[in-house]
């Protein structure tokens, strides 16, 4: 009977869980003993990782010091080319009217936990919604993407890696701008290319970066490495394997992108609204150029509306960008 | 008989919450295919020895804390632990009688079908293990309960639980 009961109730929880909205709350706070309890476990291994360093060799040390400079140095080099390049991708981003971003906010995290199912590849990470982590965020290493938080607790949130079987993310080659779609096969080392055309020009090495297309992973990050590009006449598409270029399973350090913080809804209304003022700047001006104003709503009128976006905001930041140039260089 | 205060009560729920933790501490990736269901096995012990202090809602409860732990479906594994308590409950006054590798045996088949309904579970959330695999926790689990019962039998002689 008790049986029953209890039975009766899990299956319920389920379907709610599983359809409705109305659990996500309970269950974020429920996950306030999530950090802790992944924290105990892990403290063996921590611990261990800790004494061995105590332990660790002077010399080891100043290797690992010796190295960390040289490197510290190439990246100072690198970075002194990348800050005239942001200059100069800022300036004709303006000139293209582009609302994207050049540089994201990113926090850093570390790994406190593994799934403990071998089947799905999930990790926790110690942020969470005090943190400002949200649904869907994308997470970094320092190679490439790592997956996207699919649930936020208060101090702590889970993340889905790119090598999950429910997981997939469009990406674009690197070298000619070719989209496909990546998808987790449940191997840490291997991601999967569907539906590529045999004729597609894609090749052994060829890198893999996210196209941002599906508006949640940021544009341009590298994925993955193709491996493989195998062309069998029996199968109607190419098969292509590659390997994510972000150690999945290795990494302890991670970084999360605060890209956007709008809703693609909030996105979609913001962009309605700059085309809807574009058009009647565009209205406007064609009136204060003495047009008719009957001839305002015909067809004529509609293609330069929508030419307007590009058209009437260039000018005006043409010589804002020229006049910042000398604040920028001094 | 007078009715007994419950002694050392705390010690069970101690033993669980080190099952619990045990579910989820970090093992090589090749063992983590066959970790043994700790909180099950624990569980099962006290389910056997002390019916009257462990019961079916503990398991709910340990199942419903389980799903939160593992992130999966609320009720996913409350569902096959009260399955288990349930199996084991209706089977424990024969089961005390049987001596502990003959007990093994029964755990064994009592795990598997749990595993199984686990299966079907997860294959109606979407996340199907491919392989024969998922019956390996339940074996390995069987292959510990002698050592598991010894030690919170030692455990519970010690500490005089009922």
């Amino acid at each position: 009977m008790r049986l029953l009961v209890l039975a009766v109730l899990s299956v319920a929880l389920m379907v709610v869980d599983a359809r409705l909205e109305v659990l996500k709350p309970v269950r974020s706070q429920m996950g306030l003993v999530v950090a802790p309890f992944y924290w105990v476990a892990g403290l063996p291994v921590r611990l261990w990782d800790a004494v061995t360093e105590q332990f660790n060799s002077r010399s080891e040390l100043l290797a690992e010091n010796e190295k960390l400079k040289a490197e510290a140095l190439l990246m100072q080099r690198r970075l002194q080319k990348l800050a005239a390049l942001t200059e100069q991708n800022v300036r004709l981003r303006e000139l293209l009217n582009s609302a994207a971003l050049v540089d994201e906010k990113v926090l850093v995290s570390e790994l406190i936990g593994v799934d403990p199912n071998p089947f799905t590849h999930r990790i926790i990470i110690d942020k969470g919604s005090r943190d400002g982590v949200f649904l869907g965020q994308p997470v970094l290493d320092a190679r490439g993407l790592m997956g996207q938080v699919v649930e936020v607790m208060p101090y702590s949130s889970r993340v889905l890696l790119l090598t999950d079987t429910t997981h997939s993310i469009p990406v674009q080659v690197n070298r000619n701008g070719l989209r496909a779609i990546a998808s987790g096969t449940g191997n840490p080392e291997r991601l999967e290319l569907r539906h590529v055309a045999d004729t597609a020009d894609i090749k052994e090495g060829d890198l893999l970066v996210s196209s941002g297309l599906d508006q949640r992973f940021p544009a341009g990050y590298p994925v993955a490495t193709v491996k493989e590009v195998i062309h069998d006449s029996g199968q109607p598409f190419a098969i292509v394997r590659a390997v994510p270029t972000a150690a999945l399973n290795r990494s302890r350090y991670m970084l999360l992108v605060f890209s956007d913080q709008r809703t693609p809804e909030q996105r979609a209304s913001d962009s309605a609204e700059a085309e809807a003022r574009a058009e009647q700047d565009q209205q406007r001006a064609g009136q204060a150029a003495e047009t008719e104003p009957g001839e305002a709503p015909t067809a004529g009128d509609a293609v330069q509306a929508g030419e307007a976006p590009q058209q009437a905001p260039a000018q005006p930041q043409a010589p804002s960008t020229s006049s910042n140039q000398p604040g920028g260089a001094q | 008989m007078s009715v007994q205060r419950p002694r050392n009560g705390w010690v069970i729920w101690l033993s669980l919450v080190l099952a619990l933790l045990l579910g989820v501490a970090p093992l090589p990736t090749f063992m983590e295919i066959g970790r043994p269901l700790w909180v099950a096995l624990f569980l099962s012990y006290w389910v056997l020895y002390l019916p009257h202090r462990v019961g079916m809602t503990t398991a709910w409860v340990l199942g419903l804390l389980q799903d939160v732990l593992y992130g999966s479906l609320l009720g996913q594994n409350a569902l096959i632990l009260t399955l288990i308590i349930f199996l084991v409950l209706s089977l424990h006054q024969r089961l005390r009688m049987f001596p502990l590798w003959q007990q093994s045996l029964v755990l064994l088949v009592v795990y598997g079908i749990a595993q199984l309904v686990q299966l079907w579970l997860n294959a109606l959330t979407g996340n199907r293990p491919p392989t024969l695999a998922f019956i390996l926790p339940a074996l390995v689990s069987a292959l510990l309960w002698p050592w598991v019962a010894a030690i919170l039998r030692g455990l519970q002689q010690r500490l005089g639980i009922h």
